[in-house]
């Protein structure tokens, strides 16, 4: 039993490790969904995505790095 | 003529690349504990218990084989690409952090004492079944790693049918490692694991926005060859994000 409870937090932690960061990927990818569903040509989309994950990465790391910072 | 080769290339190369680097992490984490385990309690313990996992192991990736080839191609990209995006963009962000210091560093040397330390106590308040203990230690740990080497082979393998290639470089890293392991006996704490773990987070990262678009209808110019575009692209992003955070630490004190 331990050891499923085990494997479902590795999961757990594969995937949703940081809340912050996993809300903001799954949100901006079902933003860009919802953009080409609505007519957004599929191209400028992809960069959209492509410019978004790098932004979300920056974003996130910088206030995760603060919020480190002021904690120690 | 050749360019279906070099397409072909191009994305089996960061695949493999990827999870070989990926796998090697991995491999290198649950060596450290099955060597703790061996040096408490004898290899019996430790290699029964990693068997197993193998064993299990084994029956996850036939399972997920036989779903996997049922699931329309596009969905499957979509999946794997966000669940890549999660991973890899999780791993680059601890990488970056690492590489600025604001995070320690993973140390195989503390986590092999820490295991020592953990399988010690456990044998001090149990008497009986310490093989037990000791084989279920190494148990998890091959396991939960080797889900982790399961799921990037096929994360960087699926989309492409590249599975076969993708396993070749994960079972590249753990001949690499046991080889290395059974010459030294030691924790493999040489390895340049916050190195390895930032470019595999570029390179999943950079598989995840590829096969997400894809999976939404993004037709990419270029096609496979953007790849190379978005690794360069998160390479440099957390590099930057790297030096930017380190530069506050470095100010002199007035």
């Amino acid at each position: 039993m331990t050891v499923l409870l085990d494997v479902l937090k590795e999961l757990r932690g594969m995937f949703l490790a940081d809340a912050k960061l996993s809300c903001a990927i799954l949100g901006f990818v079902a933003l860009i969904a919802l953009l080409i569903h609505d007519g957004l040509d599929p191209t400028i989309a992809g960069f959209a995505l492509l410019a978004g994950c790098l932004t979300i990465l920056a974003v996130v790391t910088a206030i995760e790095s603060r919020h480190l910072v002021r904690k120690n | 003529m050749m360019l279906p080769a070099i397409v072909t290339w191009s994305v089996a190369a960061p695949a493999v690349g990827a999870a070989f680097a990926a796998s090697l992490v991995e491999v290198v984490e649950a060596f450290t504990i099955v060597l703790a385990v061996s040096a408490l309690r004898g290899w019996r313990p430790a290699v029964s218990g990693a068997a197993a996992a193998l064993v299990l192991l084994g029956a996850i990736v036939l399972l997920l084989g036989s779903v996997l080839d049922r699931v329309p191609l596009h969905w499957l990209q979509l999946v794997i690409g966000v669940l890549l995006l999660l991973f890899g963009m999780g791993w680059l962000r601890k990488a970056i952090l690492r590489a600025a210091g604001a995070l320690p560093l993973h140390d195989e040397n503390a986590a092999f004492a820490a295991e020592r330390a953990a399988l010690a106590e456990a044998a001090k308040r149990r008497d009986t079944s310490l093989d037990w203990i000791a084989a279920m230690a190494a148990f998890k740990a091959v396991l939960l790693e080797g889900l982790e080497v399961i799921f990037i082979v096929i994360a960087v393998g699926a989309g492409r049918g590249l599975l076969g290639a993708a396993a070749l470089g994960a079972l590249a890293a753990c001949v690499a490692v046991l080889a290395v392991g059974a010459v030294i006996h030691r924790p493999l704490s040489r390895v340049p694991e916050n190195t390895l773990k930032f470019g595999v987070g570029v390179m999943l990262s950079a598989f995840g926005v590829f096969w997400t678009g894809e999976g939404l209808g993004v037709g990419w110019p270029g096609q496979d060859l953007m790849l190379f575009v978005f690794v360069a692209l998160f390479l440099a992003a957390g590099i930057g994000m790297s030096a930017l955070l380190r530069r506050p630490a470095r100010e002199p004190a007035r």
